[in-house]
């Protein structure tokens, strides 16, 4: 199998600001990739240079083996795009958006009809077909947006955040038609500060935060790296007052963070940190109402490795004109 | 080799002319091209003429050069700023076109809405106030180049990287506007001083209206060779001009 993504020393500055700072990596034909990090990491710009919407300051990419600079028509031939936002032309409607863009891939009339017919089936928007997408919803959207980007029968399919903002029932119909569409073998490319999604669905992530790549790996193989990301979740029946300070002070704990009724207790040694936590609740005539050994989640890796605490990190405004501001939140719309 | 640049030139002028048909069915009849493109020019042509002791058949082929200046130059600074806004520009940058065949649907876009909206005064100065036609050849120039040029003048505006009309549509009203009074619209160009009439030569509008002129029977001051000379320069320059504004402003992203 071949490289069907290639990153090299792939760098972009803004005036003085380092967006993306000398990156390399590689997608395989036929993977989900994970592109993850906090909102102005660099994602963004990264996707930007390799749809060939951005140059790069230095460096090169490239797609199915063809430069996105030198060669970008043909590496542009082999690509689909679904950005953060469903870039939807709202007063065509279903059917002219698909067949627009079956035009601006130069597709025969009579393939990109059979083409754009296909994909509507598919996505469950055929008996809408007709309709301005104007009056569709959030999720109906995004979903014509990832049809438009399928009807030039793409080999890879980059994805800009693509579940966030969207009620559950459209995550759902999402990340389905991500894994069916990866079941074709078609190559998947998806950022995402959503880090359960990440987790779920793809095959190797990359953390990547200030414009550098922090890691890259599986999700399972980052986690088990993270030793000391195990922790012990605990929950009294009545807290007391001091039992953050007091479960900081046990053996054997690194840190605690207090998650609505519950403690986590990070540890590299979750029996000791058990059986300490007995002797506390015992001592104090505390009933445990729960315990829980826990390992690492990606969560916690990435926290880790970009040293970002999920419950007070502002989301920054990308470097891109098309500033998002939503909290960051890993696990926001889990399912 | 030949067949794979014919191939490559059919593919761009295809995706241009779609470009182009899209603009039309999505952003004609959106307010701001309407307002910029139509109400404008005939707003600024009602209040300058009414009240002048003119005949009317003489005054529409002013009106045919302010309709063929502010609705072909109004498409590209209402489209563009539109779709960057809505991310939609994106698409045709990820497309496997270049951005020669992306500007040229955008100026085609231009094109046909200057002469759709500039033939209506032409039919209703032939219906109801005697204008004539009376060289077809001038006419036919001074609609093909004049919404060549002026559609290629607000592409290149448009490459202000503004996501509003307004940010764009400003500072192409700080130029559109005088340019209507160094243009003999409103004053005869013999009765201008010298050195008036050199300036007046270098506006593009002052072509328009003498070609405008010199097809429905008028004068022209300069000449029809000099002012169609003239308007193949400008519409060569703002295409070059607005490519390679496009182009700096990719680099930038």
């Amino acid at each position: 199998m071949g490289s069907a993504i290639e990153a090299i020393n792939l760098t972009k500055y803004y005036d003085d600001l380092l967006a993306v700072d000398h990156i390399n990596f590689q997608v395989e034909e036929g993977e989900i990739f994970g592109f993850l990090g906090p909102n102005g990491a660099g994602k963004t710009t990264t996707i930007r240079m390799l749809t060939g919407i951005s140059r790069p300051t230095d460096g090169t990419a490239t797609i199915i083996g063809y430069d996105i600079q030198r060669q970008s028509v043909s590496a542009k031939e082999q690509m689909g795009i679904v950005p953060d936002v469903s870039n939807v032309y709202k007063d065509l409607s279903a059917w002219d958006n698909l067949v627009f863009t079956g035009k601006l891939y130069d597709m025969p009339k009579a393939f990109r009809e059979s083409r754009a017919e296909e994909l509507l089936k598919m996505f469950g928007l055929y008996e809408r077909r007709k309709e301005k997408v104007k009056g569709f919803s959030r999720g109906m959207k995004r979903r014509i947006c990832i049809a438009m980007a399928l009807m030039n029968r793409s080999r890879i399919l980059f994805l800009d955040e693509p579940t966030s903002g969207l009620d559950v029932q459209s995550v759902l119909i999402i990340r389905d038609l991500i894994r069916k569409l990866n079941q074709q073998r078609l190559t998947i490319f998806i950022t995402t500060h959503n880090i359960e999604e990440a987790s779920q669905m793809c095959d190797r992530v990359a953390i990547i935060n200030h414009g550098k790549i922090a890691t890259i790996d599986t999700p399972e193989k980052l986690k088990r790296t993270m030793e000391s990301l195990q922790s012990v979740e605990v929950a009294f029946e009545t807290t007391p007052q001091n039992a953050l300070k007091d479960l900081e002070q046990l053996p054997q704990v690194s840190e605690v963070v207090k998650q609505g009724d519950k403690f986590k207790l990070f540890t590299r040694d979750p029996s000791s940190v058990l059986a300490s936590t007995w002797n506390y609740a015992q001592n104090n005539n505390l009933k445990l109402i729960t315990v829980n050994t826990v390992g690492p989640s990606l969560e916690d890796v990435f926290v880790k490795l970009t040293g970002i605490k999920p419950a007070t990190a502002e989301e920054e405004p990308e470097k891109m004109g098309h500033g998002k501001a939503q909290r960051m939140s890993g696990r926001e719309d889990q399912q | 080799m030949k067949d794979v640049q014919s191939s490559h030139l059919g593919r761009e002028i295809r995706v241009a002319w779609a470009i182009a048909v899209k603009d039309m069915r999505t952003y004609y009849t959106q307010p701001p091209a309407i307002m910029f493109g139509i109400l404008f020019p005939f707003a600024l042509f009602l209040s300058f003429s009414i009240g002048r002791n003119v005949p009317l058949a003489t005054q529409i082929p002013i009106l045919v050069s302010q309709t063929l200046f502010f609705a072909s130059s109004s498409i590209g600074p209402v489209v563009i700023p539109i779709e960057r806004a809505d991310q939609t520009f994106d698409r045709f940058l990820t497309s496997p076109v270049s951005l020669l065949a992306i500007l040229m649907g955008k100026t085609l876009g231009g094109i046909i809405y200057g002469t759709g909206i500039s033939i209506i005064p032409v039919l209703v100065g032939m219906a109801f106030f005697g204008t004539q036609i009376v060289n077809v050849g001038a006419i036919i120039a001074c609609f093909a180049l004049s919404t060549l040029a002026f559609s290629a003048l607000g592409i290149m505006f448009a490459s202000i990287p503004g996501q509003t009309v307004g940010q764009v549509m400003m500072p192409l009203n700080f130029v559109r506007i005088p340019l209507l009074f160094v243009s003999g619209v409103f004053t005869p160009i013999a009765e201008l001083p010298q050195w008036m009439q050199a300036v007046t030569m270098l506006s593009p509008l002052t072509h328009t209206v003498e070609l405008a002129r010199y097809g429905t029977g008028g004068e022209t001051f300069f000449g029809p060779v000099l002012n169609i000379a003239i308007l193949i320069a400008y519409a060569v320059a703002f295409l070059f001009m607005g490519i390679r504004f496009h182009i700096m402003n990719q680099r930038k992203e």
